[in-house]
């Protein structure tokens, strides 16, 4: 293992990789900043540009792109309340009450100090805990990995759907539709390509990524543009931050928050589907309860606890959820999901193979996360307010640059126009979705994993003589799936059961 | 008024019947059928999850919110799809530099950007910029004109 730190050490700390960790940062601070454009349209703009690069150098980048869109988000929750990503909406509860006070500058190095606090703490873990998994992963086989991916996906319509399950599942079902477009890798059947040359290749996952993300939010924008007292509210935010000084008191009192978040941040993240929104909610939601009724009350009106507790575990959740990624190749989040499939596309298979296989990639993703960290707090901090210069370009020009580096970025890659004309109907479509509050991430994890169930499905099938019964069989495998129907159904029958409580209360309390 | 959630599943029930019913017409050779697992399979446990799920969310009880489709900018969402679809066409024949120059000024200008000095500034260099970084720095050859200009 020390050899793997080392090599993995060795390649993060290449000038090349350096910069890479550097320039993503940079790029994914900037992209994160604008409104709507999170970690996996950052993820998915880069990715064109890192298919000359060798996979660990690609990687690095797309790892330093996420933690600077995470960051990036927090600044635009907090300079003007308009979260980034879901991941973020937390870090706004008291950043941007704390902004509206004239402490947009403490508020923003909170943001930065519990961000890598929480990224590094969480980094350490990963170091220890990834090895760990993938050494016992190398006893999963096909049929545990298919209950994985089912896992994997009932999880995320879980915790994704905003508590409405069923529309998260429709989305997750409509994402394994998708990835069965194109030639049946087994037996070499065309299916649903209506004799088109161009889908016989199937959809790529980065046209789907860009265009019901990057695209359909430059249209969401274009449907809905901003109010005049919006657009002066955002002037006035980026013009006073105020002193970015923090005092020993104030250290003091965060100190524990990061302490606990990062905690808990890291263990939501390593979940599948849970992710660092719902690890940022529920530190807020605990450290709100830990605080004692004094404190808990300045919740929501500007508590430096509650700006530093969500973000603090929404670092130390996405450093949790390469876990999965790294480990069994399963991603937990819409943001690891893209970076799976670019890793495919660098012909590298995540797993539990990688570590033994590609050490030096394995391990220099996760040493180059704390380098990132390290990178946007010595960084990216004190360019806040250059970069926050962002939120001023009108809305004119940045909408269609938007538009356009989506639909060239996926162009450089497949130089077919067709695939301009597929982004277009996908767009729309997911504008219609969208307006209808079905969630978007749920659909392309179900792409991304469609592929691979359905090989491992079918090779489970095979090693067992065209029989199911593994599913029942095999003690790991129904374990899992079991989880799986766990995750699924107590969230959907907790409101029946809660309803029912209280009725019986009710009922009680009126015989009484 | 028929809500969100009960337009939404109308919608994903119509797909999940139109891809069902395609993935019947997959075509499998004679000995193929015979397997437990063919082409076939999960295209067909999809479909019947998909209509599954469309129907429980039609017909459960949930909240009447309907979609307002007034107030948004319709008629400019539109126009640039449209853009976007002459873009894809005119990428090859046009060049990359003028078709590319041509779409990011008929956008702002769509959008609403008057400015010549921001349309030209916002449109040219980073063109230019990006297809030198492109061809020059990452070795990605596009075309930057049309035929009739090329040498």
């Amino acid at each position: 293992m020390l050899d793997g730190i080392f090599a993995g050490l060795g390649t993060a700390a290449q000038p090349v990789n350096l910069m890479m960790v550097a320039v993503g940062c940079f790029v994914g601070t900037f992209i994160g900043m604008l409104p709507g454009l999170g970690p996996i349209s950052a993820i998915a703009l880069m990715i064109p540009i890192t298919y000359g690069f060798d996979p660990a150098t690609g990687l690095i980048l797309m790892a330093g792109v996420y933690y600077g869109a995470i960051f990036g988000g927090s600044t635009s929750s907090i300079l003007i309340n308009a979260p980034g990503v879901a991941g973020t909406v937390a870090t706004a509860f008291d950043g941007y009450p704390m902004a509206k006070k004239g402490m947009a500058g403490k508020a923003l190095a909170i943001a930065a100090y519990s961000s890598f606090s929480g990224g590094t703490i969480a980094a350490v873990f990963l170091l220890v805990a990834a090895p760990s998994l993938a050494t016992v992963s190398l006893a999963f086989q096909s049929t545990d990995y298919f209950a994985l991916m089912v896992l994997g996906l009932t999880a995320v319509a879980a915790f994704a759907g905003k508590g409405n399950v069923i529309k998260a599942l429709l989305m997750t079902v409509l994402g394994l539709m998708l990835s069965t477009v194109g030639t049946d890798q087994t037996q070499g059947i065309q299916r649903f390509t209506f004799g088109l040359l161009d889908l016989i290749d199937g959809i790529s996952f980065l046209l789907l990524a860009m265009a019901t993300f990057a695209l359909s939010e430059a249209l969401m924008a274009i449907l809905r543009p901003k109010s005049d007292a919006d657009r002066r509210r955002e002037m006035e935010a980026q013009k006073n931050l105020g002193s970015m000084a923090l005092s020993r008191a104030e250290v003091k009192e965060i100190a524990p928050v990061v302490g606990r978040s990062s905690v808990l941040g890291f263990l939501v993240g390593v979940l599948p589907g849970a992710g660092a929104t719902i690890a940022s909610f529920l530190a807020y939601g605990m450290e709100q309860r830990l605080a004692g009724a004094k404190k808990g009350a300045e919740f929501g009106k500007g508590s430096i606890r509650g700006l530093s507790a969500p973000e603090t575990a929404n670092n130390a959740a996405c450093s949790g959820s390469f876990v999965p990624l790294l480990t069994l190749g399963i991603p937990g989040s819409g943001t690891t999901a893209i970076m799976l499939g670019a890793l495919i596309s660098y012909g590298i298979q995540p797993g539990p193979r990688l570590f033994i296989d590609n050490p030096e990639v394995f391990w220099s993703v996760i040493i180059s996360m704390y380098i990132g960290n390290v990178i946007l707090l010595i960084m990216n901090l004190p360019l806040i307010p250059y970069i926050a210069r962002i939120l001023a370009v009108p809305s004119t020009v940045l909408i269609p640059m938007i538009i356009f580096f989506s639909l060239i970025g996926v162009y450089f890659v497949s130089f077919n126009t067709f695939d301009i004309h597929l982004m277009v109907i996908f767009a729309v479509a997911a504008v219609g979705l969208r307006l209808l509050d079905f969630p978007m991430a749920p659909m392309l994890l179900g792409f991304i994993l469609g592929g691979m169930m359905e090989e491992n499905l079918r090779r489970a099938l095979i090693i067992n003589n065209d029989s199911w019964s593994f599913l029942w069989e095999r003690p790991l495998t129904l374990s899992i799936l079991v989880i799986a129907a766990l995750v699924l159904f107590v969230p959907m029958i907790t409101p029946y059961f809660t309803r029912l409580l209280a009725k019986r209360r009710e009922a009680a309390g009126e015989g009484g | 008024m028929l809500s969100k959630d009960r337009i939404g599943a109308l919608f994903m029930l119509a797909f999940s019947l139109g891809y069902g019913l395609m993935a019947t017409r997959i075509p499998l050779l004679p000995f193929q059928r015979n397997q437990a697992f063919t082409a076939q399979t999960m295209p067909e446990a999809l479909a019947i999850l998909g209509i599954a799920l469309s129907l429980a969310l039609l017909l459960k009880p949930g909240s009447a919110e309907g979609q307002e489709i007034r107030g948004f900018r319709w008629r400019e969402a539109a126009l640039i799809c449209a853009l976007m679809v002459a873009y894809g066409f005119l990428l090859r024949p046009g060049g990359f530099i003028l078709a590319t120059i041509a779409f990011l000024f008929a956008a702002m200008w769509l959008l609403g950007e008057r400015r010549w000095l921001v349309l030209i500034g916002a449109s040219v260099p980073i063109v230019i910029g990006f297809w030198a970084l492109m061809t020059q720095g990452l070795d990605v050859f596009i075309e930057p004109f049309p035929e009739f200009m090329r040498g």
